[in-house]
């Protein structure tokens, strides 16, 4: 019954969090009704026995100040970390970071070979089209819930995104 | 005087034959302008040496595994999160595109380790065979595997992060410290795709991010030129 109920509030709030991100798509305004508005969020989807999966999205900053996203949480995860890829000549470093910076009235793209938050230690596997729930914890005293899609590789947005990964 | 022009013409032959035979990467050097993403590693002078890894069902891997076939090869780790599993993609890709083309060559799929101490045969088998089922994940003896890649230019380094978030890079000739196995570490590292001959040799490498289709036109032409 409890389930039921839990589920039938998830449905919604996604369908909700559909509308407003297919709408912002749409009209490429900067219309929103809230400071910070992530977009297309999701998770990497790995082999089953992978120790640590991908979490990428946009985090878009509709305040008149530069905030930070300070931690991530969910359940079922051993720790979850900030991590950024750089290539240092031929290396790839992948660096733990304190918080990711997001600057006013700007965005940060979390994306494969770069900035991106890692599911350590996932405790059951997930599958195609799963759904996982995040918090996501800012310097400004803001916390948003994201329900992120599990999936193989970035959705095409539009004609003027490059398909990379 | 007919003799003399002829032993003439000869000796020019000879000389062609001899610097065509004897350094055949001037003939990639001139190759290697028309590639788009790669780079002509082949040195006939430079042989990969002699190496014994074990693939993951547990059979022998050395260098007759890439004997009599093209061979596709990635050094990664299962704990990387975003640049390997995007490499063994591409890789996935790359090969179903080149069949596709009917280039006449199936390559080996090859995954070797950087990190045997987690990635035994065992987790590599289910690890790299998701992104393909043709893939072979190898792994094996750490000071092999370090040899091992430096023919390539490949190296890798461990990052320990301490709980005030200070980084330690390990040293990879010393074994791991205590309780870092369970803590757990970040790699540092290339993440070339290295492209061998039939010969077991190093021929081409493909530095990151991977453009699968450019990197099989480059294939293409090197195949045709070998
Ligand atoms: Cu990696």
């Amino acid at each position: 019954m409890f389930n039921k109920t839990k589920k039938l509030m998830l449905a919604f709030t996604m369908l909700t969090i559909l509308n407003v991100s297919t709408a912002m798509e749409h009209h490429h305004t900067n219309y929103t009704t809230t400071e910070i508005v992530i977009n297309d969020p999701w998770v990497r989807l790995s082999p089953p026995n992978a120790p640590a999966l991908g979490l990428f999205m946009q985090i878009n900053n509709n305040t008149n100040y530069d905030i930070k996203l300070l931690s991530v949480n969910a359940s079922g995860y051993k720790r979850i970390e900030l991590h950024r890829t750089v290539a240092q000549g031929d290396m790839m470093k992948m660096a733990k970071q304190e918080f990711m910076p997001i600057p006013t009235k700007g965005k940060l793209h979390l994306k494969p070979g770069s900035w991106h938050i890692m599911l350590i230690g996932p405790k059951s596997v997930l599958r195609k089209g799963d759904t996982v729930m995040i918090d996501l914890v800012f310097d400004n005293g803001l916390t948003k819930t994201v329900y992120a899609q599990v999936r193989k590789e970035k959705k095409m947005t539009g004609n003027h995104h490059r398909m990379m990964y | 005087m007919n003799n003399k022009l002829l032993s003439g013409i000869g000796v020019v032959a000879l000389v062609i034959a001899t610097f065509y035979f004897t350094s055949p990467n001037k003939n990639y050097k001139d190759l290697e302008k028309q590639l788009k993403v790669s780079y002509v590693l082949h040195n006939p002078d430079k042989k990969l040496p002699f190496f014994s890894l074990v693939d993951h069902n547990n059979n022998k891997f050395d260098n007759n595994n890439f004997k009599g076939k093209w061979t596709l090869l990635s050094f990664i780790y299962t704990h990387c999160p975003d640049v390997c599993p995007t490499g063994l993609m591409d890789m996935s890709i790359l090969k179903s595109t080149l069949i596709k083309r009917g280039i006449n060559i199936v390559p080996n799929l090859v995954a070797i380790t950087f990190d045997p101490a987690r990635d035994t045969p065992g987790v590599l088998k289910t690890y790299v065979t998701y992104f393909d089922k043709d893939f072979l994940g190898v792994s094996g003896d750490q000071v092999q595997i370090n040899q091992l890649i430096k023919p390539f230019g490949a190296y890798y380094e461990r990052v320990v992060y301490a709980k005030n978030g200070k980084p330690t890079v390990l040293k990879n000739d010393e074994p791991l410290p205590k309780g870092v196995l369970e803590f757990g570490y970040l790699i540092n590292h290339t993440a070339w795709i290295y492209l061998l001959n039939p010969d077991g040799q190093i021929f081409a490498g493909f530095p990151a991010p991977h453009n699968p289709i450019k990197m099989a036109d480059d294939i293409e032409l090197l195949i045709k030129n070998y």
